[in-house]
């Protein structure tokens, strides 16, 4: 089970890369756990320049851009 | 009902005015170089002068420079704002950018120097660079203590570097001279080269019939339908729908439908740039410089994409896509509400309130864009409804200064992550900057004497340089004594 966390403030960027790495742990077969992170100071936490960043078992996998799904689906380890 | 039908149709007049091409050559380029500088160029290219440890003649510049480049959409802003602040050259540069990424980002200069002239986009430039670092140094003396407390963590965050590739760098040029070429309004672009007489006989009579639809009164400062603002319009709406199925999920790589999206997009640059007049019994074609300059612009900008690498080319056109799909929607409902309410508004109540270049008039001006919000880029065709119905060059500067970087929205992000005596001073700050703004806009618009006009900056530079010198002697002074 993954903990899969989308750091971004609910901009459009933030919601496609959402759907991104839903659709890649879906077709990967990856159970995985969806944490939404809004607040400024929790995302700051993670050492971003911009958001949307994408966060796999708590560490920052890719900041300020959209990655592929196959990307993801490396990163979720499948 | 009449009245409404009279609301709705100036709604809809300023609206198709808008998209008549003048705009749409500035526009159209302009999402594309936006969408390029937030794909193309490295972050860290700029923010590695942001770091902790960076000089202060350097680390304001960068800000500035960081605001201008990187920061179109408040994706890039909230998280860069607070990584300056907190990690990086602290407060004041944070300050800086904040108060320059608004107004100083291409889209912002580019739409107002088609919309207001390119003498409101350079004062606007270079009056928001000036009071944007003056306001950035002001915040760091009062709350200098701050500073010095600073966030002790260590971190990398700043220290990457990077550099723009050769390819990138091509293609933010060629966009530019795309931009350039699309709306100066010089005489080899606007040139005759050659008319052709089409015999199409609809012409006159659908031109006509778009009069008719929208009337306009020239003496209002209204601009009508043409029949090539209505071809332009088709062509919109075809780059909208081939857009939606060619560039949603162009991460994944580009399909049939962004070819015919991308190539409708300089199709309509093509005839944007083009003349064509409708006359007795057919359509006369005017070929003008700019169908050359933007034909050739374009090619330069295909030459140097296709050197890009498939992920930066695939990012890009999805940046580029994403500001389209959150600002333009935006700014045509934006436009259209800006038209219904133009024929409310009484031309002497706002030359009765902002005629002239004083204080009240600039005071007037930037209270009224503090509490008025309007989403990006909006402020621009208020602005220009405001300069039609007869406010002063100076006031309308001074508005244009203090709405974007006073919206509702920024002033909650400051306070977020500045706390809220930073947020009250910083508000102060920009309302007393932008009324000083709009007086020395003003004043040189009304012909004041420019060796006046040097002194005055020269003499806000020296106070500029004094503050950074105590700044500097001070911060000394809190490190040595910690």
């Amino acid at each position: 089970m993954l903990t899969v966390k989308i750091l971004g403030s609910g901009c459009a960027n933030c919601k496609k890369l959402e759907a991104v790495a839903r659709e890649a742990a879906t077709s990967a077969g990856v159970e995985a756990e969806f944490i939404k992170v809004t607040d400024m100071k929790a995302i700051m936490a993670y050492d971003l320049l911009s958001t949307p960043g994408l966060v796999v078992n708590e560490k920052l996998v890719s900041s300020g851009r959209i990655p592929t799904q196959a990307e993801v689906r490396q990163w979720m380890g499948a | 009902m009449s009245d409404v039908l009279h609301l709705l149709n100036g709604g809809a007049g300023n609206l198709a005015a808008y998209l008549a091409a003048h705009v749409l050559l500035c526009l159209l380029p302009a999402f594309f170089i936006a969408g390029a500088m937030a794909a193309l160029i490295p972050k860290a290219s700029i923010t590695r002068f942001l770091g902790r440890t960076t000089p202060r003649h350097v680390s304001y510049p960068a800000a500035a420079a960081a605001g201008s480049l990187l920061a179109v959409c408040s994706c890039t802003i909230v998280p860069l704002f607070a990584g300056i602040y907190r990690k990086g050259a602290g407060l004041g540069p944070a300050i800086t950018f904040l108060f320059f990424a608004p107004a100083g980002n291409i889209m912002a200069l580019a739409y107002t120097g088609s919309i207001l002239g390119a003498e409101f986009a350079a004062a606007r430039f270079v009056l928001c660079l000036l009071f944007g670092i003056g306001i950035g140094l002001l915040m760091a003396l009062l709350f200098w203590r701050d500073d010095a407390a600073h966030d002790a963590q260590t971190d990398t965050l700043f220290a990457d570097k990077a550099s723009i590739g050769p390819a990138a760098i091509g293609v933010l040029l060629s966009l530019v001279a795309l931009l350039v070429a699309g709306t100066l309004k010089l005489w080899p672009l606007s040139a005759t080269i050659a008319t052709v007489n089409l015999p199409l006989p609809w012409a006159e009579a659908w031109q006509a019939t778009l009069i008719q639809w929208v009337p306009f009164d020239a003496a209002k400062g209204e601009e009508g339908v043409s029949a090539q603002g209505s071809l332009l319009i088709v062509l919109l709406l075809l780059i909208g729908a081939t857009a939606w199925k060619g560039l949603e999920n162009i991460v994944e790589g580009a399909n049939r439908w962004t070819w015919i999206a991308l190539g409708l997009a300089a199709t309509t640059l093509g005839v944007a740039a083009l003349r064509l007049t409708p006359h007795a019994g057919g359509l006369q074609v005017a070929l003008t410089g700019r169908v050359v300059a933007v034909a050739l612009t374009l090619w330069a900008v295909l030459r140097y994409a296709r050197r890009l690498n498939p992920e930066d080319w695939q990012a890009w056109m999805w940046e580029s896509w994403r500001f389209v799909k959150q600002i333009f929607l935006l700014l045509v409902v934006g436009v259209f509400v800006v038209g219904v309410i133009r024929q409310l508004i009484r031309p002497e109540w706002i030359q009765a309130l902002a005629g002239q270049n004083n204080l009240q008039g600039n005071a007037v001006a930037v209270v009224f864009g503090v509490f008025m919000y309007f989403p990006t880029l909006v402020e621009v065709p208020v602005a220009r409804m405001f300069l039609d119905l007869g406010m002063h060059p100076g006031p309308l500067l001074a508005y244009l200064m203090a709405d974007p970087e006073l919206s509702l929205q920024s002033m909650l992000m400051v306070a977020a992550v500045v706390g809220r005596a930073k947020t009250a001073a910083y508000v102060g700050l920009v309302a007393g900057f932008s009324i000083c703004a709009g007086l020395l806009y003003g004043a040189w618009v009304d012909g004041i004497n420019p060796v006046w006009l040097a002194l005055g900056l020269a003499g806000f530079a020296a106070l500029l340089v004094a503050a950074l010198a105590w700044l500097q002697s001070r911060h000394q002074r809190a490190v040595a004594g910690s």
